[in-house]
């Protein structure tokens, strides 16, 4: 076991830097391209060629490969690499710490997701249990055509009908209703606010949760049924248990280790979607700083945080291998 | 665990289907099973009857998709969704299990009636240690304590002569070998000490030598304990060393019963005669003989016998009537119009051009 973790880990730490050096060879194809953007610095103005070398020398953008189609930079690569290992992780276009960004920005982008990961499993499990467990009746059939109505509605849809539409009625009701410092207004307000973060990035969470539930429903649904047709399930039932029993030692169990697989695949999908969903209910997370910073040309900005996002991704996946492994141990030894 | 110790003499005692009193532990009487299909249904038993005494062994025999299996499952309630039993009964210890609620139905499994399955890589969970599926039942339905079960799991093992076995609870079942696994499984089969062992092909999954091994083991422990075995395989060769009876399938229904040795000496069916050519001998002498042509589907049955198309002593009856169940000799059934010609080795007559009328 510990070697296969070690293994894991190993080649986790490969993938990331491969993801490093793909992404500086993107920015520095697109720098050499499109100019330097030490100029977005300046915004209107028209700065002296010692203003953009004074900015180029401090965002490290003065390397004469820069300017250079089909140089690698590999100079700058190294250096940055070095800075990241001591944990500078540079500033923004305006000088603030892209470490202090993060430390903002993340926190709610894991509220999201928090909030996001226990709709797909409550929903998934549920539904897709039920649906399996009954095969063939009214209810699996209605489950069915839920989760293809929930991925006929993507996700930007969902929201911004729920915005516009639901979300001011309901505020109003909730306040009526409850008062105005009570919990409910506070989870239907349209848009978030940083002194209640975990109240106004529930309903955002579970729509964005919702939105990519449909895919685990029918996940879970065919992982069960498999099981209920193997022939362990048989066995246990020949022994004269339960069968609760059976579906929870037998099918359930048997069945999860497709569907952690299918968390950590889907986390990274769901990246996407915090961007729209952030973007949307302005939520001040990493989807929305991302977007803003690839928007202004900020490459500090946007390789710091692709940097922690491959980071972050790269973990999940081996949380996931070693969940894997945990779960069936025919994966343990080899 | 067995109740009834009435001594049985090997080969004479009772065993027709019917006769005897009732001390059987299980007695299968006109057995139907039925497939749900798009084209209607299908019968994949037809009123099959045999019946287990403590201490016995009976074998039922025949190819795939012969209904030994489906019958075995119909017997502790595990047929899948598309099938039914639409006729019969299955008495267990003088209860008919048939007429049970599911849920009553399936506490006796395990307990009274325990079942060994072929493939034992596929019947094992993959994701539980052996140890706890050993004693999963006696855990979740006698609360036994885990260090209780720990214990009884150990000497579960040891009883399948399963080496080391204090370490090996612990491991998983893709660790053990297939003949192992195969111990593990009949192990877990004996975990609440079942009146009643029905064995799927416990053998099909392995070479000759562990084949004869877990034949033997199996024996041993239904000698021991007194309990009522029914053996199936599709393997003529298997049966003899092992069992007290042997019931022969062909297409969902027995074409033969009787005790094993007159079986091999003077089989009552074609098909039994058939089957007996087609066993390898050691002495390899002569080309080996098969049965030409292959088992109607449940949901084409020829009329008439159903096995006329393939048999070598086919008449004109034959292809018209259902042969009744003959009885050419004591203990014996024979679902053959010829079945006294056949046990004497005779070809029955050939066919007159007036009416078939050829009797026993």
């Amino acid at each position: 076991m510990g070697r296969y973790i070690l293994r894991r880990v190993l080649q986790a730490v490969g993938t990331l830097l491969l993801v490093m050096l793909l992404l500086h060879l993107l920015t520095t194809v697109a720098i050499q391209l499109n100019g330097n953007p030490a100029q977005a610095f300046f915004g209107d103005k028209v700065p002296t060629p010692a203003q953009v070398a004074a900015v180029e020398q401090r965002f490290n953008l003065d390397d004469p490969c820069f300017d250079q189609v089909g140089n690698p930079c590999l100079g700058p690569f190294v250096e940055r690499l070095g800075q990241y290992a001591q944990g500078d992780f540079g500033t923004n276009l305006r000088g603030r710490e892209v470490s202090d960004i993060v430390a903002t920005a993340a926190p709610n982008t894991i509220r999201l997701f928090c909030v996001v990961l226990v709709t797909w499993l409550a929903l998934g499990m549920v539904l897709g249990s039920v649906a399996a467990r009954w095969r063939g009746s009214p209810s699996d059939h209605g489950i069915r055509l839920t989760s293809v109505l929930i991925d006929a509605f993507p996700v930007f849809v969902l929201l911004i009908v729920y915005r516009y539409v639901v979300a001011v009625p309901l505020n109003g009701w909730a306040e009526r209703t409850f008062g105005e410092n009570s919990w409910p207004p506070y989870w239907f307000k349209p848009s978030f606010d940083p002194e209640h973060p975990w109240a106004t990035v529930l309903v955002p969470g579970i729509l964005l949760g919702l939105a990519g539930s449909a895919a685990f429903i029918r996940l879970v649904r065919a992982g069960q049924l498999e099981s209920y047709q193997g022939d362990h399930v048989r066995t246990a039932r020949s022994k004269g248990l339960g069968e609760r029993h059976v579906v929870v030692h037998h099918v359930v169990r048997n069945s999860s280790v497709p569907v952690v697989t299918a968390v950590g695949l889907t986390f990274t999908e769901a990246l996407g979607g915090a961007v729209i969903t952030e973007g949307l209910m302005n939520i001040y997370g990493m989807g929305g700083v991302l977007w803003g910073a690839v928007r202004d040309d900020d490459v500090g900005l946007v390789l710091g945080i692709v940097t922690l996002l491959a980071a972050v991704t790269v973990v999940v996946m081996i949380v996931v291998d070693i969940a894997y492994a945990l779960l069936d141990p025919r994966i343990r030894y080899e | 665990m067995s109740a009834v110790t009435r001594p049985v003499p090997n080969g004479a005692s009772g065993s027709a289907p019917g006769s005897a009193p009732s001390s059987a532990l299980l007695e299968v009487t006109d057995l139907t099973v039925e497939f749900r299909t798009p084209g209607g249904p299908v019968r994949a038993v037809d009123r099959l009857s045999y019946r287990v005494e403590a201490g016995r062994t009976l074998a039922i025999v025949g190819e795939s998709g012969s209904g030994k299996s489906v019958s075995s499952l119909a017997v502790l309630g595990l047929l899948p969704d598309t099938a039914r039993v639409t006729h019969g009964s299955v008495r267990l210890a003088g209860t008919d299990l048939l007429g049970l609620s599911r849920k009553e139905h399936r506490a006796r499994c395990g307990d009274q009636v325990a079942m060994v399955f072929q493939d034992a890589l596929a019947a094992l969970n993959p994701v539980h240690t052996v140890g706890y599926q050993l004693t999963e039942a006696l855990r979740g339905r006698r609360g036994m304590s885990r260090a209780d079960a720990r214990k009884r799991a150990v000497e579960l093992l040891d009883l399948v002569k399963v080496p080391n076995a204090r370490a090996r609870v612990k491991e998983y079942p893709h660790q053990f070998s297939g003949g192992m696994r195969q111990r593990v499984m009949i192990a877990s089969a004996l975990a609440m000490d079942p009146d009643v062992l029905i064995a799927d092909e416990p053998t099909t999954a392995l070479d000759v030598t562990v084949q004869a091994q877990v034949l033997r083991l199996l024996a041993e422990i239904q000698a021991e304990r007194q309990m009522g075995l029914v053996l199936i395989t599709h393997d003529l060769g298997v049966v003899a060393g092992v069992a007290d009876d042997v019931t022969v399938m062909y297409a969902g229904t027995a074409v033969e019963q009787a005790p094993v040795a007159p079986v091999y000496t003077t089989p009552a069916h074609p098909y039994t005669r058939a089957l007996l050519r087609s066993i390898p001998s050691a002495s390899g002498a002569g080309r080996l003989s098969v049965i030409p042509g292959r088992p109607p589907s449940p949901g084409a049955m020829p009329a008439g016998c159903p096995f006329h198309p393939r048999c070598d002593a086919v008449r004109d009856v034959c292809r018209t009537d259902v042969p009744p169940a003959a009885v050419p000799a004591e203990d014996r059934m024979s679902a053959c119009h010829f079945a006294a010609d056949i046990m004497a080795g005779r070809e029955p007559a050939p066919d007159d051009k007036d009416t078939g009328g050829h009797d026993d």
